[in-house]
């Protein structure tokens, strides 16, 4: 501990939000972005001449019975805040319950998916220094964190900023390409395909075949299902040939606890640990709409991109979020990505009459341990070096200009 | 939430997760956290020499080498007994937990370890509220440096004992609501009778201090006096005060933050209404309307 103490990490995501402090691999707290208030009819009608603005849960609190006589609300709708109330509220119990810091002793790290807008950015640091008298404050996208993230996996002479982040968690998939260290806003796809729409798919699938599970249950056990046993195949056809031929090794049985009789019950799980995650690489299993491969998409959001980024978005393309942490999901996407662009550039080459030879391309996905937390980890590193202090806003920046400096936060950490 | 929290969350989170895996028959897995608490308190928790069986948990006070003159070392003995171990380099405490020898009921353990940073605090006012009990009377102050600029300090009395906080408003915002806030805790007296008497000055060190050296004066400075009477201080309330009193400056900044919070939150509601009023009041641009089948208003 020299001299400093750390910076504090929060990561306010739509479902989740994950808050510790620098230095650490793994968030000391993961819990829902939900904050339980107590409502009546104006917003701030006083009970018996008392403010009850204290009167709040947040987190796992505000979902369970302790909250039920109060309205549950979610602050942040797609990664964005909206309900800045709320927000502020949400914040100061975060820092004075969950983290137990004074955030006059702390700088203080914060998260924004990409898009969001410089306002927004005013909003956060007007609460921050405001409100929290925070030091110094650092507003990073998501994306270019999980980037970072990716770092510990590789070379230190590979540590760039440009890449392209596929982020998967529950609600929904983005693939995000970032250049040296700015996200290229006008390229990112959104694919409605997610951790969820896979537990859904698992449980149907179950439930077709397997009548032992409790079917309030159902739920819960395909997610686990997903979370223990399924990976992604090279190819399908080939694994339906294994299960069938050699059923014993590869279908497990999984055992649960029925809830409410809490009697032991055992289901078979088989051709869903591979058909899970293959929802990605085949949409059409699942949802009628939607039917365009996850690899596919990741390649035309490469192809929109400027040209002169392209090779370095095919050379680092980087998984984040619970959702990609499927085993071999980076093999199989590195290896369909592959395909799609030797198919073209053979393509060009029969059209030149094979006058002009491409020099081929390196498709590399990288996958890594911290994938899970991915963004909240990057910031916790890029936190905790001596050039996070330099780059931050600090409280006196702030009082002499105003909220407007936060509108831009300089990329750092890059070997450049 | 009105109160803050005495124990350490963070701490209990993660080794009831440790300890009921274990008890689960898993594996241990390698632990390294390091955190933070109120009063620039730091935490880490490791496995000694990367035994996986063994938790360590650290903490470094800046003040603790004051906390040991008024037997802070005895105070740990007892709550903690055979989990202190020699303290790492850096720290001033470390408590250590063997995962092969954690009894079946393990949550006092946990209870004990979440509050390491209170009874770190508890000796000087356990020292201190016996001596009053006992009735001596000219013991020298204590003085604790408890932040960088913040000073705590704590004077037995036959009758009473006293304690002071100074602490510092780093922004000027602050310094006003403080001061409210402080105004009401003067007022606490005449809500309940128990609570015990709280005078506060801005400025300048109250009376008891005028000849201790190194008091801070300043604008931005706040001197918050505790009185505490027997009925505060004897052997059965007395850990109740002890929780409330080493929290209360942090709790103090924690309310004046919230307050601000509030505050910002009407300023919002308002504007967003005066916003209302301002589009109401924006003049209508003349021009001519039509009907849909392309008839006109003359206006008459």
């Amino acid at each position: 501990m020299a001299g400093r103490l750390p910076a504090c990490v929060i990561d306010c995501g739509t479902g989740y939000t994950k808050l510790g402090y620098a230095g650490n691999t793994e968030p000391q707290f993961i819990m829902p972005s939900a904050i339980a208030v107590r409502e009546h009819g104006g917003r701030f009608a006083p009970e018996k001449g008392r403010i009850d603005d204290l009167d709040f849960f947040i987190g796992d609190e505000a979902l369970s019975p302790a909250a039920s006589n109060y309205s549950v609300k979610y602050p942040i709708r797609h990664g964005i805040v909206e309900d800045w109330d709320l927000m502020e509220r949400f914040w100061e119990q975060c820092i004075f319950k969950y983290l137990r810091a004074e955030p006059e002793d702390h700088y203080f790290l914060l998260t924004e998916p990409p898009l969001n807008t410089p306002e927004n950015r005013e909003y956060t640091a007007e609460i921050m220094f405001e409100t929290f008298n925070v030091p110094g404050l650092y507003i990073a996208v998501q994306a270019v964190l999980a980037l970072a993230a990716s770092w510990q996996s590789r070379g230190v002479d590979q540590r760039s900023l440009t890449g392209l982040v596929v982020d998967s968690g529950d609600g929904v998939t983005h693939v995000i390409p970032v250049a040296e260290g700015y996200v290229i806003g006008s390229c990112i796809k959104h694919i409605p395909i997610a951790g969820r729409d896979i537990t859904y798919f698992i449980q149907s699938l179950l439930r077709e075949r397997e009548s032992g599970i409790p079917s309030e249950q159902t739920y819960e056990v395909a997610k686990a299902v997903k979370e223990q046993y399924c990976y992604v195949c090279p190819d399908i056809l080939k694994e339906f040939i294994k299960y069938d031929t050699d059923g014993a090794k590869w279908i497990k049985t999984y055992q649960g606890v029925n809830k409410i009789t809490k009697k032991d019950f055992s289901c078979e799980v088989g051709y869903e640990r591979f058909l899970g995650p293959e929802i990605f690489f085949h949409p059409e299993f699942a949802n009628a709409d939607f039917t365009t491969p996850i690899s596919e998409i990741i390649d035309k959001v490469i192809q929109q991109c400027p040209i002169d980024v392209r090779r370095g978005l095919y050379e680092n393309i980087v998984l984040s979020g619970g959702s990609t942490m499927f085993k071999d999901f980076g093999r199989r996407m590195q290896r369909d990505i592959k395909r799609l662009a030797d198919a073209r550039i053979q393509l060009s080459e029969t059209l030149s009459g094979g006058h002009l030879k491409a020099k081929p391309i390196e498709v590399q996905v990288v996958s890594h341990k911290m994938q899970r937390y991915a963004v909240w980890f990057g910031g916790s590193m890029l936190a905790s070096t001596p050039e996070f202090y330099q780059v931050s806003h600090t409280k006196a920046e702030y009082m002499e200009k105003g909220p407007s400096i936060c509108r831009h936060n300089p990329v750092f950490g890059a070997l450049t | 939430m009105i109160l803050l929290e005495q124990n350490n969350q963070i701490i209990s989170e993660i080794l009831e997760q440790k300890f009921s895996n274990v008890k689960e028959g898993g594996q241990p897995d390698k632990v390294n956290v390091n955190f933070c608490d109120f009063d620039g308190v730091y935490y880490l928790l490791s496995n000694p020499n990367g035994d996986k069986s063994k938790i360590r948990l650290s903490i470094a006070l800046k003040f603790f080498k004051e906390l040991q003159q008024h037997g802070a070392d005895t105070l740990l003995q007892r709550e903690y007994g055979s989990l202190l171990v020699t303290p790492e380099p850096q720290f001033n405490v470390t408590l250590e937990f063997d995962l092969n020898a954690i009894p079946n009921d393990y949550s006092e353990i946990l209870r004990k370890a979440s509050m390491l940073k209170r009874n770190c605090f508890a000796s000087v006012f356990e020292k201190y509220f016996e001596f009053q009990e006992a009735g001596q009377e000219g013991q020298k102050r204590a003085v604790i440096n408890y932040r960088e600029d913040e000073t705590m300090y704590i004077e037995a009395k036959p009758d009473r004992v006293t304690v002071i906080f100074s602490t510092l408003f780093k922004d000027p915002d602050d310094v006003i609501i403080g001061k409210v806030f402080l105004q009401e805790f003067r007022e606490g007296r005449k809500a309940s009778q128990t609570a015990p008497s709280v005078l506060y000055s801005l400025g300048e060190p109250p009376m008891e201090l005028r000849d201790q050296p190194g008091a801070r004066v300043g604008d931005n400075v706040g001197y918050i006096t505790f009185i505490l009477f027997p009925r505060h201080t004897n052997k059965k309330t007395r850990d109740n005060t002890i929780d409330l009193i080493h929290t209360f400056r942090d709790y103090l900044h924690y309310h004046i933050k919230c307050s601000k919070g509030y505050l910002h939150s009407r300023m919002r509601a308002k504007t967003s209404d005066f916003l209302k009023v301002l589009n109401r009041a924006r003049p209508e641009v003349k021009m001519e309307k039509k009907t849909f089948s392309g008839r006109t208003f003359l206006a008459s």
